[in-house]
């Protein structure tokens, strides 16, 4: 699911991509995933992202969060103008690195079109740039995501762990009634992480686990799904869950809403709406800048696999406000899990992710743009 | 204070046409200098206010040469974001077509919003879209996409807007330019999706208010020989760049500049804002030093110098001739004490017998001068806006077809302006009136009683008188021959001034020799007023040769500027004849200036080439480059088609043809002489020019005479030049048409067969000649109106100058009263001494017209501009302003005739 927050740029309007925006290539049913060529770029899709998570510790026992996404949104498929700076697609990209000891939250953003090679996918392999930001496939097989900007950034190299978890059913995540209102999603859910961070300047050696998410389609929410809350935890028995639900406009629970839970030992449980609860246990956070409201303690309810886990977070301000970018504000960052799963007491950490506090993303990300 | 309020400012009230006169000689030079200043510094001034507008904060620019960047370098410059924000830029000039007909000049800006936030402001006041896709609909709403509106407002809050911009574009507009003015700010995103579409435009709310304009109103812009419709999506409030050229603004997306400018793959620039606590001084070098072949890092300002360099040849000259008017008003200032004094000879010797002592004489009518100087100044400061209005209308359509696209910004005066108008003025005003104040503080307390005029009217024909003059025209001589002081004619000017002085201090003797050798044909020709007149001169001569010399200094400049101009014109009429040889030129609708290009588009040259009547068709492209830090013309053409029409007249060598064959196929250029002159460059030499791969040497084949531009021009063969700066599209071109058929009939069907999406101009080659030398005149026009001001002063000053001699000579004109004169007669004795001064003052403006002109032609021509002129004499000009001149040196004449009547009334004590 993770960041959809940039596709705010979804409803970029060009004459062009008026009429024939079904040229986009709806996410469909049956869609067979093939690795590494998916993590490639599928310029056919009108919507895909790159975003890594991870919590890092660094050897003087501090501890890191950090988010790193890299987005691209398709705006008129086939430009009439023969420039390369007509607009095809928008690339945009964030980061972000947490430190709760040090009450630190420090993001950057960069948008920019393709242009003459200033930002791009590559297609026939993993490689996806802004600028001089990028992350890569290295001949290795591992991924390498390096972004620096003013004191912060990540230099990180990850292996890719265990095999993708595909999210959904048919190759397809649901996430509205009508039929292309879906996406390919698969993730990464255990990566072990090593490299640098920077925050303020000072480059901290760190290794850690990340998560990368992969997702791509054309069509995602309807127009009256307000936002999401979002979850990727990774739990110390060796299972990640991905969990999500969507909230509607009247504050009621979408039906589309869902996850996976991929046990240690490589088996994936799709999870329903119906298979699960997500409740605010109290505790919020006020942003000082967008005056919006975060649930940030959260209580994960499923029934049917003996789950039940608390999620905290051990820092409240982790609001990005992308008014440089995407104009869109969500509240992204590390979490704490304890609970008990199957009878024995679980914990973990993860990245928790909420988005439609400080206005409606499904008016912004509906239909066709 | 008081003697000095009853003795000269009662006088000054009282004498008030005298003081008028005076004040308004005074002024008018002050105001001529001013006014040049002015001018020349408003078109620096609007080609430097438009560079800072449109620069927003760039602190550093990168600029390539020739064909401008070739956009692919920017991954590889990607270590710039280091320095600071990085902003490619593509911009140039369109005309809008505002009318029927009528179009308006406007600075168009392509730039990837994304990344220019930051370097320049935009206010967008008024914006459809701005929310998402309704906009594009509003835009089309009167198409019939209803149905599709419809849907689309239903999705959300979009819906209201949706509805609105149904309801037409007027309504649309006022709810969503609130929206984006009230509402959340318009981020970056939402300003490149108003300018995605290649159609898309915003245009700054200053010109849509002049021009009915709303969001969703089709504006139509000529770029190059295209004319484009674009939907205007956005209005810009008065910030930023939509201030430049008073709003006569557009800004495009990037990609959409150009495809319109047809500048696919090209930058003009690329802006750089330094971040915060960056000293560009430090970092500039470390950038400059960084940069790949071909590209330059520079401060913004760098192109402002240029260009003030550039026109620093043609400011120099205005401010050389605007100095003549000065000089030739402050010989008012001396005639108008000198009457003063003269005329109150007697109350001076009262006052001294009162006990006023020499030193407070002299205060006083040095006080008069200083007085006359202030007012001079204040009069001329006002009057100094009025000149620099009509001097900036003369001056800019000349600076903007031969150097720079400039909106001539309106002359602003400033206190400075104040300080030197009075700095000018009161000095200059003191020193003009030091000798004849001197004079007075010379009066004995005896005059009072003595009465009677004992100022010094005889003339003794001394050696000394003599000596000077012709020391100084030596001078002036020696001086003619030394070359300049940088590209400055420094001894040209100093020696044309030497001319001048030498000159003046000349006409006592040569005013002498005239009235000897005319005695016998005045009485002859005028009868007995020309004798009296003869007579009256022959006695005043000192009194005299100051204005003689004011008016005769100011004629040589009329006479030696049109002999320059006449040549000018007879050389640039012949190398017309000699270079214009193809039948129909054809250029961009809208038109080019110099550095900003303006280029010919593929179907325009088909339709041309495939007529018909058409024989054959030669392409040319003009670019700009620099050359040692100037800005040069690089021009572009085939050479095979010179050869065949020889359409280029060769200076050197000897066998120009047989150089430029040499040159075809080879990295060889021709220069015009005006570049051999300026950097001492001659045929066989190898200049270094820079091209996109770094700068390269070209050989000089030859020099070629051209009278286009004193830029300098650097001619290459097509093929070289395609090979060294990429193939881009021309300029311009000419067409030969088949034999026996008539360019007119050709030129006016190919204007019908064009479509309306393409805009030309067509000259047949006779239309052109006339438009050639239509820009020649245009560009002279300042030069005579110049002229016309000094001229007008001296003649003030001839009339002051009779003043003096009526009031000195009132008892004898009494006395030819008594003797049986009448008032006619009187009358008539003056207005032929007046004509005689003009004619004298005339016959050596003549002459030292001439040798001024010889100077002009030969030293300061060449050395500002660099470009040889045939000398050929206007002789039908100068007989016509000889008899101009006496005309209205005679009429400056009928006030003090009228005086000198009365005077023969006025009863003796």
């Amino acid at each position: 699911m993770a960041f959809v927050a940039a596709i705010a740029c979804l409803t970029m309007a060009t004459a062009a991509a008026q009429g024939p925006a079904t040229e986009w290539r709806q996410a469909q049913a049956g869609y067979t995933f093939e690795f590494p060529r998916d993590h490639a770029a599928h310029p056919e899709f009108k919507i895909e992202w790159w975003y890594y998570t991870g919590n890092l510790d660094a050897a003087d026992g501090r501890r890191f969060g950090y988010q790193v996404t890299f987005f691209r949104v398709g705006i008129d498929p086939a430009p009439a103008n023969p420039s390369r700076w007509a607009v095809r697609d928008l690339y945009m990209t964030h980061v972000a690195v947490s430190d709760p000891a040090g009450r630190r939250y420090r993001y950057a953003e960069r948008l920019n079109r393709g242009g003459p090679g200033i930002a791009g996918a590559a297609t026939d392999r993993y490689h996806v740039w802004n600028d001089d930001w990028t992350a890569s496939l290295a001949p290795d097989g591992r991924h390498v995501v390096r972004l620096l900007e003013d004191g912060l950034g990540v230099d990180l190299t990850l292996d890719e762990g265990r095999p993708p978890t595909i999210n959904g059913r048919g190759g397809i995540s649901q996430k509205g009634a009508a039929a292309g209102n879906a996406s390919h999603y698969y993730s990464l859910t255990r990566m072990p992480t090593r490299g640098t961070i920077t925050l303020d300047g000072e480059v901290i050696a760190v290794t850690g686990q990340s998560w990368m998410d992969r997702e791509f389609g054309t069509s995602f929410l309807e127009p009256d799904q307000q936002g999401w809350d979002w979850f990727a935890l990774q739990l110390a028995d060796g299972s990640d869950l991905m969990i999500y639900q969507l909230r509607r406009g009247d504050g009621s629970r979408d039906p589309h809403s869902s996850g996976t839970l991929t046990r240690a030992d490589g088996r994936v449980v799709t999870l329903r709406a119906a298979d699960f609860t997500l409740t605010p246990t109290g505790p919020v956070f006020r942003s000082p800048t967008s005056g919006a409201t975060y649930p940030i303690g959260w209580r994960i309810a499923i029934p049917a696999e003996q789950i039940v886990l608390t999620v905290t977070t051990p820092l409240d301000a982790q609001e990005l406000n992308t008014a440089e970018s995407t104009g869109v504000t969500y509240w992204e960052g590390l979490v704490d899990v304890t609970g008990e799963a199957r009878g024995r007491p679980a914990m973990g950490r993860g990245y928790l992710e909420m988005t439609g506090y400080a206005g409606s993303m499904g008016r912004v990300l509906s239909g066709e743009g | 204070m008081h003697l000095f309020h009853t003795f000269i400012v009662r006088r000054l009230a009282q004498e008030r046409l005298r003081t008028a006169t005076t004040i308004l000689g005074v002024a008018l030079g002050i105001a001529v200098v001013i006014a040049i200043q002015l001018t020349n510094a408003s078109s620096v001034r609007g080609f430097e206010t438009a560079l800072d507008t449109m620069a927003g904060r760039t602190s550093v620019e990168i600029a390539g040469s020739g064909s401008g960047i070739d956009e692919t370098v920017l991954p590889a410059l990607g270590w710039l974001r280091d320095y600071g924000r990085v902003s490619p830029v593509v911009e140039g000039d369109m005309a809008a077509i505002v009318g029927e007909g009528r179009t308006e000049a406007m600075r168009v800006l392509g730039i990837d919003i994304l990344r220019d936030t930051g370097i320049r402001d935009y206010a967008l006041l008024g914006a459809q879209g701005a929310q998402g896709a309704q906009g594009a609909q509003g835009a089309q709403g009167a198409q019939g996409a209803q149905g599709a509106q419809g849907a689309q407002g239903a999705q959300g809050a979009q819906g209201a807007q949706g509805a609105q911009s149904a309801q037409g574009a007027q309504g649309a507009q006022g709810a969503q330019g609130a929206q984006g003015a009230q509402g959340a700010p318009v981020t970056t995103a939402q300003f490149l999706e108003l300018l995605t579409s290649p159609q898309s435009i915003v245009i700054a709310e200053t010109f849509a208010r002049r021009h009915g304009l709303g969001v969703g109103s089709e504006l139509r812009l000529v770029s190059g020989d295209r004319v484009q419709a674009f939907v205007i999506r956005g209005l810009l409030g008065d910030e930023g760049p939509a201030r430049v050229l008073d709003g006569n603004f557009v800004l495009m997306d990037i990609a959409a500049a150009q495809l319109a400018f047809q500048r696919l793959g090209r930058l003009n620039r690329i802006d750089v804002r330094l971040h915060d606590g960056l000293d560009i001084a430090e970092v500039l070098p470390a950038i400059a030093a960084r940069m790949p072949d071909g590209l330059t890092a520079q401060r913004p300002a760098r192109r402002g110098e240029q260009v003030e360099r550039m026109l620093a040849a043609f400011h120099m000259n205005l401010t050389a001739l605007s100095w003549i008017a000065l000089i030739v008003g402050l010989f008012l200032v001396y005639n108008t004490i000198t009457i003063s004094v003269v005329a109150r000879r007697e109350e001076i010797g009262t006052l001294r017998a009162l006990g006023v002592t020499r030193r407070q004489v002299l205060a006083l009518f040095l006080g008069e001068a200083a007085a006359l100087g202030t007012a001079g100044a204040a009069l001329g400061l006002g009057l100094a806006r009025l000149l620099a209005d009509g001097a900036v209308a003369l001056t800019a359509s000349t600076v903007s077809t031969l150097y720079v696209a400039t909106a001539a910004v309106p002359p602003a005066l400033d206190w400075g302006h104040a300080l030197l108008a009075v700095a000018i003025g009161l000095p200059l005003s003191l020193a003009a009136a030091a000798v004849p104040a001197l004079e007075a503080a010379g009066v004995p307390p005896t005059a009072a009683i003595r009465g009677g005029d004992t100022l010094e009217t005889r003339f003794r024909l001394r050696p000394r008188l003599l000596v000077w003059p012709a020391l100084l025209l030596g001078l002036a001589a020696w001086l003619a021959t030394l070359g300049p002081v940088g590209r400055v004619p420094l001894f040209g000017y100093l020696s044309s001034f030497a001319i001048i002085a030498g000159a003046s201090l000349l006409v006592p003797a040569i005013i002498f020799g005239l009235v000897r050798a005319s005695r016998g044909l005045l009485r002859r020709a005028l009868g007995v007023e020309g004798l009296l007149a003869h007579a009256n001169l022959a006695s005043a001569i000192p009194r005299l040769s100051i204005s003689v010399a004011a008016l005769a200094v100011a004629l040589s400049m009329m006479v030696a500027i049109a002999v320059m101009i006449g040549s000018f014109r007879d050389t640039v009429t012949y190398w017309v004849g000699q270079t214009l040889q193809a039948d129909l030129f054809i250029s961009p609708g809208m038109r080019a200036t110099p550095g900003v290009e303006q280029s010919m588009s593929a179907e325009v040259i088909a339709v041309v080439a495939d007529h018909p009547d058409v024989a054959a068709v030669d392409t040319f492209r003009n670019t700009e480059i620099t050359y040692q830090d100037q800005l040069v013309m690089l021009g572009a053409g085939n050479f095979e088609v010179v050869l065949s029409h020889g359409s280029l007249l060769f200076k050197s060598p000897a066998d120009g043809r047989g150089a430029l064959r040499s040159a075809l196929g080879d990295d060889a250029v021709v220069v015009s002489e005006a570049f051999a002159n300026k950097y001492a460059v001659r045929d066989g030499e190898t200049v270094s020019l820079p091209t996109p791969a770094g700068p390269r040497p070209f050989r000089v084949a030859a020099v070629y005479y051209d009278y286009s531009t004193d830029r300098g021009v650097v001619v290459m063969d097509r093929g070289t030049f395609v090979r060294h700066y990429g193939d881009l599209p021309p300029t311009g071109l000419t067409a030969y048409v088949r034999d026996g058929a008539d360019p007119e009939a050709v030129r006016a069907s190919l204007l019908e067969g064009l479509d309306e999406g393409h805009r030309v101009f067509i000259y047949t080659n006779s239309r052109l000649r006339a438009e050639v030398l239509r820009i020649f005149d245009s560009t002279f026009a300042i030069t005579y109106a110049l002229e016309i001001i000094a001229v007008f002063v001296a003649m003030l000053g001839v009339a002051g100058t009779l003043l003096t001699l009526v009031i000195e000579r009132r008892r004898d004109l009494s006395l030819l009263r008594l003797v049986g004169a009448d008032r006619r007669q009187v009358r008539r004795m003056v207005v032929i001494e007046a004509g005689l001064i003009g004619a004298v003052s005339q016959a050596i403006g003549l002459a030292v017209g001439l040798a001024l002109s010889l100077v002009l032609i030969y030293v300061i021509n060449v050395q500002s501009f660099g470009w040889t002129i045939q000398f050929h004499l206007p002789v039908l000009f100068l007989v016509q302003a000889t008899i101009a001149v006496i005309v209205a040196t005679a009429i400056s004449g009928i006030y003090p005739a009228r005086r000198a009547a009365d005077m023969g009334t006025v009863r003796e004590e």
